[in-house]
């Protein structure tokens, strides 16, 4: 049940993660018993509709759930230890260093009052307690990968100094900075122009090949992770649907929310432009309120597929064949 | 736009506002009457030669454009007349009366400044706990109380209750405190120094501390936080110094705006500062004084301000002069 990646030597395995939010509503049940794995190199492509439990699944990994959230259930089997057990000094030791993120806004992530030189360097001197002098050069060295050109002169720019892509570009060699095994990369070009997120998504592949890192693609565009996952796992109101390889999830979805995602995707041999032709399809109904979610499986109310058992039985995430999981009670 | 042709233009404009503020108040001073008539009204069997000599003596028996430009001129060679009711140099008065005023209000602002950091860091972070509520309600409570009254409460707790600190005066008239004079001075500090560290530290936490939760919001320190920076180094390194960003413009206004708060600390505590010369100048209408103090009103305002957007050039990067 819960070695869900194919090989035994799992970089990264969640278990059982459960976060909820405790505000004066009620309790959020935003993340609510996911599982998947990360193995060594590998691209784990993470989907799914906004508020599906993406970002606070990544940011869990990081042990940074904002409040009034809290991890309340789980393991998180970092290189064989539980990073849930460990306390806040080690994981300052994790995070930047071996677990990095790239997140969903450039123009947000980087402090405006620091130079770049500055606040990259000062993640070196922090980490690997480099001078200076060997952290400018190693942040150039950086910049320079993720195709900024004239780098040592880019160290004394400000955030504002530089365009969108850009700013992505620089937040992808802060991540890098300190080679961490496991980049989280939150909808990484979501905010981008679609010119430059072809370009922002062919240069995070190079890297990831070039450091021998594993990432988790976090996105809710079915054609990213196409083009970059080796598996992927559908999430849906903060549970897992479906996790298997790019090509089953493509080929031979089981789950009803995974063909319909599918069914989202901008087909080539489909215009969508005139009125005449098909219209890109959308999922009905909305992402339920995680207070109360749905009895049985979350999903039931939106599915095409689903009958009474489906809204009392809560489905489990069970293996169909090798390497392919499906929470549904009708894939059987 | 460089900075010394900045600084130079608001220079230029500094020089045009203080002339311009001096024309209007010594003409205001003019419509609501002189000093030869309140002098008058106190003794009325003085007699018209007396009278005339005194006008002479101050100049009050020329034209008022004519007492102005005098005034003025007279300020361009650093004299600013004498004083009707002390009869003294009144820019000797404006340095001895000022320092009186600087030395609690300046010791006030740099307490309040480091207090308010301090409490409004530990309340944002915090946010909605016992620790902010607290926090929250003191200082709204802090901002609403009427000046005078907290003074008055002070004087009651610490001189006539407990006994420990002296009411009014800036200095022993008898022997000083321990035979020390700075001691004494530092002694009779304390009541005034805590009203005003008050008022201010009130509102610059609420400041502080909204600008901080704001701040702590934002993406970059979430950023800051992934990259493994420890929390300590993100909320002091990362989110105050942009939380600061704002509360710079307060900062200058309590800076600028010294004098405008001294007149009800100074009279409640019988502080000989410009504040409570302030008053007495306006009841007499000492109007070289009130020409004098209303000169350095305007100087320091005007300078805070100057110094406040110099300041934010090198604070944040994003701001250029224009
Ligand atoms: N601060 C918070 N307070 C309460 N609930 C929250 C908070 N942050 C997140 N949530 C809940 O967690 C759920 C998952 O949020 P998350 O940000 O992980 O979604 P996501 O899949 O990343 O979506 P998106 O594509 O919009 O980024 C949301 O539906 C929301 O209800
Ligand atoms: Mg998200």
């Amino acid at each position: 049940m819960t070695a869900i990646a194919p090989h035994n030597d799992q970089l990264l395995a969640v278990k059982k993660l459960r976060v909820h939010f405790f505000t004066g509503a009620g309790v959020v049940q935003a993340v609510d018993g996911v599982d998947f794995a990360v193995s060594p190199r590998e691209t784990l492509g993470l989907v799914g509709e906004s508020g599906s439990g993406k970002t606070i699944s990544s940011l869990a990994l990081l042990r940074l759930i904002p409040r009034p959230g809290k991890i309340i259930g789980g393991e998180i089997i970092f290189k064989h230890e539980d990073l849930i057990a460990k306390r806040e000094e080690e994981m300052i030791k994790i995070r930047g260093k071996n677990i990095a993120m790239i997140f969903q806004n450039p123009a947000y992530s980087l402090n405006p009052i620091y130079s770049i030189g500055d606040q990259l360097g000062e993640i070196l001197t922090w980490h690997e307690k480099l001078s200076r002098q060997a952290a400018n050069e190693r942040v150039a060295e950086l910049l320079q990968l993720v195709g900024i050109t004239d780098p040592f002169s880019r160290l004394r720019q400000f955030p504002h100094e530089l365009s969108g892509g850009m700013k992505q570009r620089v937040c992808i060699a802060r991540a890098l900075l300190c080679s961490p095994p496991l980049v989280l990369a939150d909808e990484p070009t979501t905010n981008l122009d679609v010119t430059i997120q072809a370009q922002i998504l062919d240069l995070l592949q190079e890297l990831k090949e070039r450091f021998h890192m594993s990432m988790i693609l976090v996105t809710h565009d079915m054609g990213v992770v196409a083009r970059m996952a080796d598996r992927i796992t559908v999430m849906y109101a903060g549970r897992i649907c479906e996790t298997a390889t790019a090509r089953t999830i493509f080929e031979n979805p089981r789950h009803p929310y995974t063909q319909a995602l599918l069914a989202t995707m901008p087909r080539v041999d489909h215009s969508y432009s005139d009125g005449k032709t098909r219209r890109l399809p959308v999922i009905p109904g909305r992402i339920p309120n995680l207070i109360e979610p749905p009895s049985g499986c979350r999903f039931h109310p939106r599915c095409p597929a689903s009958d009474d058992e489906c809204a009392r039985i809560l489905p489990e995430l069970l293996s169909l064949e090798e390497g392919h999981w499906v929470s549904c009670i009708k894939a059987g | 736009m460089g900075i010394v042709r900045f600084i130079i233009r608001r220079l230029i404009f500094m020089v045009v506002l203080v002339i311009g503020v001096s024309i209007l108040i010594f003409f205001m001073i003019n419509a609501i009457g002189n000093p030869i008539e309140i002098l008058l009204a106190e003794r009325p069997g003085i007699s018209p030669e007396v009278i005339e000599s005194v006008k002479q003596y101050y100049r009050l028996d020329r034209s008022l454009t004519e007492q102005y430009l005098s005034w003025l001129g007279n300020v361009l060679h650093l004299n600013f007349g004498n004083s009707i009711v002390y009869n003294q140099p009144v820019g000797s008065m404006l340095v001895t009366w000022g320092w009186e005023t600087v030395k609690i209000q300046v010791l006030a602002i740099l307490i309040s400044l480091a207090l308010a950091i301090f409490i409004g860091v530990t309340a944002a972070t915090r946010q909605y706990s016992k620790i902010d509520f607290g926090v929250m309600s003191t200082a709204l409570l802090g901002r609403s109380l009427p000046g005078f009254f907290l003074g008055i409460l002070l004087i009651l707790t610490f001189s006539y209750w407990l006994g420990i600190f002296p009411s009014y005066g800036a200095y022993s008239t008898r022997s000083p405190l321990m035979g020390s004079a700075l001691l004494d001075s530092l002694w009779h500090m304390v009541l005034p120094v805590m009203m005003l560290t008050y008022f201010n530290t009130a509102t610059l936490t609420l400041l502080i501390r909204s600008n901080m939760v704001d701040v702590l919001r934002m993406d970059f320190i979430m950023a800051a936080r992934a990259s493994g920076l420890s929390a300590g180094r993100v909320v002091y390194r990362h989110a105050l110094k942009n939380a600061f960003i704002p509360a710079l413009t307060y900062l200058a206004i309590l800076f600028g705006l010294m004098l405008g708060t001294a007149p009800v600390t100074e009279t409640v505590f019988t502080w000989p500062g410009l504040g409570f010369l302030y008053i007495t100048a306006i009841q007499q209408l000492d109007y070289p004084v009130i020409m004098g103090e209303n000169l350095i009103i305007t100087l320091m305002l005007v300078i805070a301000n100057l110094l406040t957007d110099i300041a934010y050039v090198f604070i944040d990067p994003r701001i250029r002069l224009e």
